[in-house]
């Protein structure tokens, strides 16, 4: 690939940088979006850049939505590049998630399950109709939605955290044991992925894969080109407390909260080696922000990945290095947009073997 | 006051940081404040126990702040205070230190700090309820929907 420098490029770039903000601030009658709104408002487009940027910061991905115009690739690019200029302070303990305080909890394996379901904040059930209201919202009756929602809802007595599905059919001995080597995470921000690589490795990427690619690559699995058949033992949305060393006492301290979601999968029962119980194989997906989509996505890729691991791919989505090298949305992005970039000199080349070659091909005495 | 140590940065981090900042700056006014180190902002990396089989792995990153001082009063008293928060700002966290320094070491001033702690925690608390409430609003009753499974298997 060959670049070629050319008079006048400097001003075209800069002008349409000022165009993109032209087209940002046109219409004149409109206010600045604030970030708040973007954060609250548009807290599912928020969820989306936090977890694809790689980074748990609302405000920031708030701020790449304003500026990139509501692209959420190029979103999630300024806050990797963002991150890349920050120093890292510091490796938080393994943090446990059964503290995650949930704001969301629900199981498509069991009625019952302990604490409870709750379907919290969801479009699960809603009819897919347009509320032509909201097209003029009046700003006092937003207003009072909230303070209505609270004040009709009475208080309730909740416990923080709810046990987690998965143990209880683990307690029952349907599920694989946990494993006892804890080996050290793989850290996809450090190190490139050299194939095979560890599950953690694999669980990292996906964590911070663009949503649209790895559902694509789920669903390929869900419709047929692969086997996986989960069910949902749980999938939970809520704030994970994040335990950190005081710096004085050395005793661990909530430092803060992240929003994630998690889901769990049971899967196809097998059995491992000739004599053994069987038990149902199992499938994890997490990422920050509320992104159920995601979270279930991955579940469904780590459960195929580690039989592609284990076994060989027989499926796409079974295999690491297919799915993991193609689901960033960074990467993926980089490569298609690169095709705008001036190819001159390679197509001029392109261009001159396809002459030669029509000549060679041509007839004597024809013309092209 | 009954709340520990480890939950103060939590229950301060509720307020509106100018508030936090002032209040520090006023009780610190008068003593000498040594930085143990520069008050720092950048990233922690998020470590996580998958769900399924308890394997470590990294969910990602997250802005961290620390902080960590030594106050000196005038008749040569030293108490240390420190924290570390999911936050950028550096100079809020060089507050909260000396606030926990204020508040560990008893000093003069230390109520204020105290007042401020309960209100912070006050605010988490009514977060918590109102998180809660939406929780106890979208509980699902099966036992409805096990009669009519009863009745339609009848």
């Amino acid at each position: 690939m060959s670049y070629v420098a050319i008079k006048g490029g400097k001003a075209a770039i800069d002008g349409a940088a000022a165009a993109t903000d032209y087209m940002r601030c046109m219409n004149a009658v409109d206010e600045p979006i604030k970030l708040s709104v973007i954060e609250d408002q548009l807290r599912l487009l928020t969820s989306r850049i936090v977890s694809e940027g790689g980074l748990y910061h609302p405000k920031l991905a708030a701020l790449a939505l304003k500026q990139f115009q509501g692209d959420t690739l190029e979103a999630a690019f300024a806050l990797r590049a963002y991150r890349s200029t920050k120093p890292r302070l510091l490796e938080t303990p393994l943090q446990d998630t059964s503290k995650m305080r949930c704001i969301r909890r629900i199981s498509s394996a069991f009625k019952d399950i302990p604490g409870g379901q709750m379907l919290g904040a969801t479009f699960d059930y809603a009819l897919r109709l347009l509320r032509l209201d909201l097209a003029n919202e009046d700003p006092a009756a937003f207003r009072e939605v909230a303070k209505n929602f609270l004040s009709n809802t009475p208080e309730a007595d909740l416990p923080d955290s709810f046990p987690k599905v998965l143990d209880a059919l683990r307690a029952e001995g349907l599920l694989p044991p946990l494993g006892l080597m804890r080996e050290q995470a793989f850290d996809i921000t450090r190190d490139p992925l050299v194939f095979p690589v560890p599950r953690s490795a694999a669980l990292a990427t996906m964590a911070r894969a663009e949503t649209g690619s790895l559902l694509a690559m789920a669903y390929s699995n869900m419709r047929g080109y692969g086997d996986v058949h989960p069910t949902v033992a749980e999938l939970r949305v809520g704030y994970l407390p994040v335990m950190l060393p005081h710096p004085v006492t050395g005793e661990l301290m909530e430092a803060g909260e992240v929003l994630i979601t998690e889901c769990e999968v049971v899967a196809m029962y097998e059995s491992g080696n000739a004599g053994d119980m069987p038990v149902f194989t199992l499938g994890y997906g997490a990422c920050f922000g509320h992104n159920e989509v995601k979270a279930i996505s991955m579940a469904i890729l780590d459960r195929a990945l580690q039989k592609g691991m284990r076994d060989g791919p027989d499926n796409p989505s079974e295999d690491p290095e297919f799915v993991l090298l193609h689901v960033d949305g960074v990467d993926s992005m980089g490569f298609a947009s690169h095709y705008k970039m001036p190819h001159y000199v390679t197509f001029q080349s392109d261009m001159d073997r396809l002459r030669t070659t029509q000549g060679k091909v041509r007839k004597p005495g024809e013309t092209a | 006051m009954n709340i520990p140590r480890n939950d103060w940065p939590r229950a301060l981090c509720q307020l509106d940081a100018a508030e936090i900042k002032a209040v520090a700056a006023t009780l610190s006014c008068d003593i000498e404040v040594r930085d143990v180190f520069l008050p720092q902002a950048g990233l922690g990396l998020l470590s996580l126990t998958d769900g399924a089989f308890h394997d470590p792995f990294y969910l990602g990153e997250i802005p961290v702040a620390r902080a960590e001082v030594i106050l000196k009063t005038a008749d040569g008293y030293e108490v240390q205070g420190g924290c570390v928060l999911v936050d950028d700002r550096a100079k809020l966290a060089r507050s909260i230190a000396i606030l926990d320094a204020v508040l560990s070491g008893k000093l003069h001033g230390c109520n204020v700090a105290e007042n401020l702690v309960e209100k912070g925690e006050l605010m988490r608390m009514q977060k918590i309820g109102e998180r809660r409430q939406m929780l106890a609003a979208t509980r699902v009753d099966f036992s409805l929907l096990e009669q009519e499974d009863d009745e339609d298997a009848e």
